[in-house]
């Protein structure tokens, strides 16, 4: 191997690059070890979970249930895509991440019905509307309707 | 539990390092070169496992899965076996060992191994945080990987579902290869996504490392894996548990190979085989990947069109659509007959089209977010309510045109088509990119902010890849000989520049 020839300009490029990535990898490390302290004790996803499994018994092994919140089911994305509030999807995607393989839909239409209120009831004579009558309440705002047909 | 997991995982990368057994038999270059097989052949052999998974999937054969997957490694053994007892096949043209070690990348190496380390905590500390990812992960790809593996036999019910929202066109790499680790271990369990997640995270920096080792010499490799570990971006996306860590790795691979195709005396097929199936992985990692494919087979044979003919061309993208087309087969299988309409093709009319095409507005918008995200996407994800600002940090582009600038460029004469192919490839995939979100049928903003800066990053690890293959090293490259000394940035390599190499046979 040849006697290594390094230039001045060389020797420059190699300390702006190892001193930048240093400290770009230690600024890493320390957001980590500077937010250690303040993590949760339990992730909000894992908390979610628990909170929703609690369904599980009385749900069919597999197919589709319906589901309702705060708000009504069409400005669950409506939200999301304007910034506004991505809360009311990230609950509704969660429950369809805990209760596969059953299919959560996004509406109200379905003989089972999952209530999911952690921001407040809905509005009034919602549930009514769409013929939901409570089959369990799991206190903490969840509820698992089933839909009564109308008369 | 985790035995079994862990064999899983062997099993994938036995695969994966046979392959390159079998296609580049002759690759050497010291401890670079086992390196080289144990990280590219890993995701390789991820990426095989997870189609024999959805073969195995398709034809409710998933209880037998650990058989199969060990009777194609046995068979790729044999292969090998057979293949290796003849010893003309192995002396063909080896890459030139490392040279002896000088104190300069020794010292590089333990400035590398601290960062390794502080980066290894930093992923830890993110998966600590958020240990079933961020948004997508849950959202979609270990959401997938649990219809996958709790669907049983009515695993296909998940595509015709429609939960659009959750993007069932998205291909299955890497639901699959969690839903494996799980079927493996019999049960689901939290860290499987993330160990996926990190082992595309640390094969993607190992194979940078080793690629450069083999191609560039130790300095350039510990560098180049330096400036991957000092952006930020990189241990965020690879913790978030996110598809864009494993695509940028396919990416990276397929280059890789196609450099060491080049490099490849006679131009011997193994390389390019596998730089085939690399890029028909990446088809099977993201949609991204499709449009991968597509431009870098396009490259392939046009610049071999202009340097060595139409035959040549021919007999070129041949061989590298042979590596893909097992999985592209796949891949359209999986297109035609499960995935739904991807929600940028719905609705996709030539009215809407022509408008779009024709509203400069649309291209200046664009045009702002590239340069700002161009700038910044290295720094992390953007906080999609404040929107996007620039904030470069310490490591983004600039700081590799800075060194560029510094170090000087030297370019290796065997290198000269596949870096201008390469570089074709991630300039059209940028302009590919760029009239996505002209034609999007999304909000332009919302799609930008929500996904450009992943995008950019697919290219990164390339990038940097490329880079270095191009940049004035302090130390000579194994492959090279005698070397030049440093052309001055702007400047073209001239004759007298040219890195002496042997007499290559024709």
């Amino acid at each position: 191997m040849p006697p290594t020839h390094t230039t001045y300009r060389q020797k420059a490029s190699i300390i702006l690059l190892v001193v930048l990535s240093g400290y770009a990898v230690l600024n890493l490390l320390w957001q980590g070890v500077r937010s250690y302290p303040e993590l949760p004790q339990t992730d909000p996803v894992t908390i979610h979970e628990t909170r929703i499994a609690q369904l599980l018994p009385l749900l069919p092994a597999s197919g589709a249930v319906g589901y309702v919140t705060t708000v009504e089911n069409e400005r669950i994305f409506a939200g999301e895509k304007t910034f506004i509030n991505v809360e009311f999807l990230a609950q509704y995607v969660l429950t369809q991440y805990t209760l596969v393989p059953r299919i959560v839909h996004n509406r109200p239409d379905l003989p089972l019905v999952i209530g999911n209120f952690i921001d407040g009831p809905p509005a009034p004579g919602f549930l009514e509307q769409n013929g939901l009558a409570p089959l369990k309440d799991f206190g903490d705002g969840l509820v698992l309707y089933r839909r009564e047909p109308k008369p | 539990m985790i035995a079994s997991l862990i064999a899983a995982l062997l099993i994938s990368l036995t695969i994966g390092i046979l392959l390159t057994f079998l296609f580049l038999p002759s690759l050497k270059g010291g401890t670079a070169g086992p390196a080289f097989r144990f990280f590219a052949g890993g995701g390789l052999g991820i990426g095989v496992t997870s189609c024999l998974y959805f073969v195995c999937l398709l034809n409710g054969l998933t209880r037998y899965l650990p058989a199969i997957d060990l009777g194609v490694c046995l068979f790729l053994g044999m292969l090998c076996f057979i293949l290796f007892r003849r010893p003309a096949a192995i002396a063909e043209h080896p890459l030139p060992e490392a040279g002896k070690r000088s104190r300069f990348p020794i010292l590089l190496a333990a400035i590398f191994s601290v960062e390794l380390v502080a980066s290894l905590v930093s992923f830890i500390f993110a998966f600590l945080k958020e240990p079933h990812g961020k948004w997508d992960a849950w959202l979609i790809w270990n959401m997938h990987a649990r219809f996958l593996f709790r669907g049983g036999d009515h695993w296909r019910d998940a595509f015709a579902s429609g939960l659009d929202w959750s993007h069932w066109d998205y291909p299955l790499l890497l639901p699959l290869s969690i839903a494996r680790g799980w079927q493996y271990m019999g049960s689901e369990s939290l860290p499987v996504p993330a160990i996926m997640a990190f082992v595309f995270t640390f094969l993607t920096l190992g194979l940078l490392l080793s690629a450069l080792f083999l191609l560039r010499g130790r300095s350039q490799g510990y560098l180049a894996a330096m400036i991957l570990l000092g952006t930020p971006f990189f241990i965020v996306l690879g913790a978030a548990q996110f598809a864009d860590v494993p695509l940028a790795f396919f990416i990276l691979t397929t280059f890789v190979l196609l450099h060491l195709h080049a490099r490849s005396p006679g131009n011997r097929p193994g390389a390019l085989i596998l730089a085939g199936l690399a890029a028909g992985i990446c088809a099977w990692t993201k949609n991204e990947g499709l449009l991968f494919l597509v431009i870098v087979t396009g490259s392939l044979f046009c610049t071999t069109v202009h340097v060595g003919g139409w035959r040549s061309a021919l007999k070129r993208t041949v061989g590298f659509l042979a590596g893909a087309l097992p999985i592209l087969l796949i891949v359209i299988y999986f297109k035609s007959q499960l995935s739904p309409a991807n929600d940028l093709m719905a609705g996709f009319g030539p009215a809407s089209a022509a408008a779009k095409l024709t509203d400069l507005g649309r291209y200046a918008e664009i045009a702002k977010a590239f340069f700002i995200t161009g700038i910044s996407f290295t720094q992390g994800l953007i906080d999609v309510r404040v929107g996007m600002r620039l904030n470069p940090g310490a490591v983004n582009i600039l700081l590799l045109i800075v060194y560029l600038f510094l170090a000087g460029v030297r370019i290796d004469r065997r290198d000269r088509i596949s870096l201008f192919q390469s570089t074709a490839v991630l300039v059209l995939m940028l302009i590919g990119y760029f009239f996505i979100y002209v034609l999007t049928p999304l909000d332009l903003g919302y799609h930008l902010a929500t996904s450009l800066n992943r995008v950019l990053f697919q290219l990164w690890p390339s990038v940097i890849f490329l880079c270095f293959m191009i940049a004035g090293s302090p130390e000579m490259s194994p492959a090279d000989g005698p070397g030049p000394a440093p052309v001055a940035p702007g400047k073209r390599s001239t004759g007298a520049n040219k890195t002496r190499k042997p007499k290559e046979p024709k």
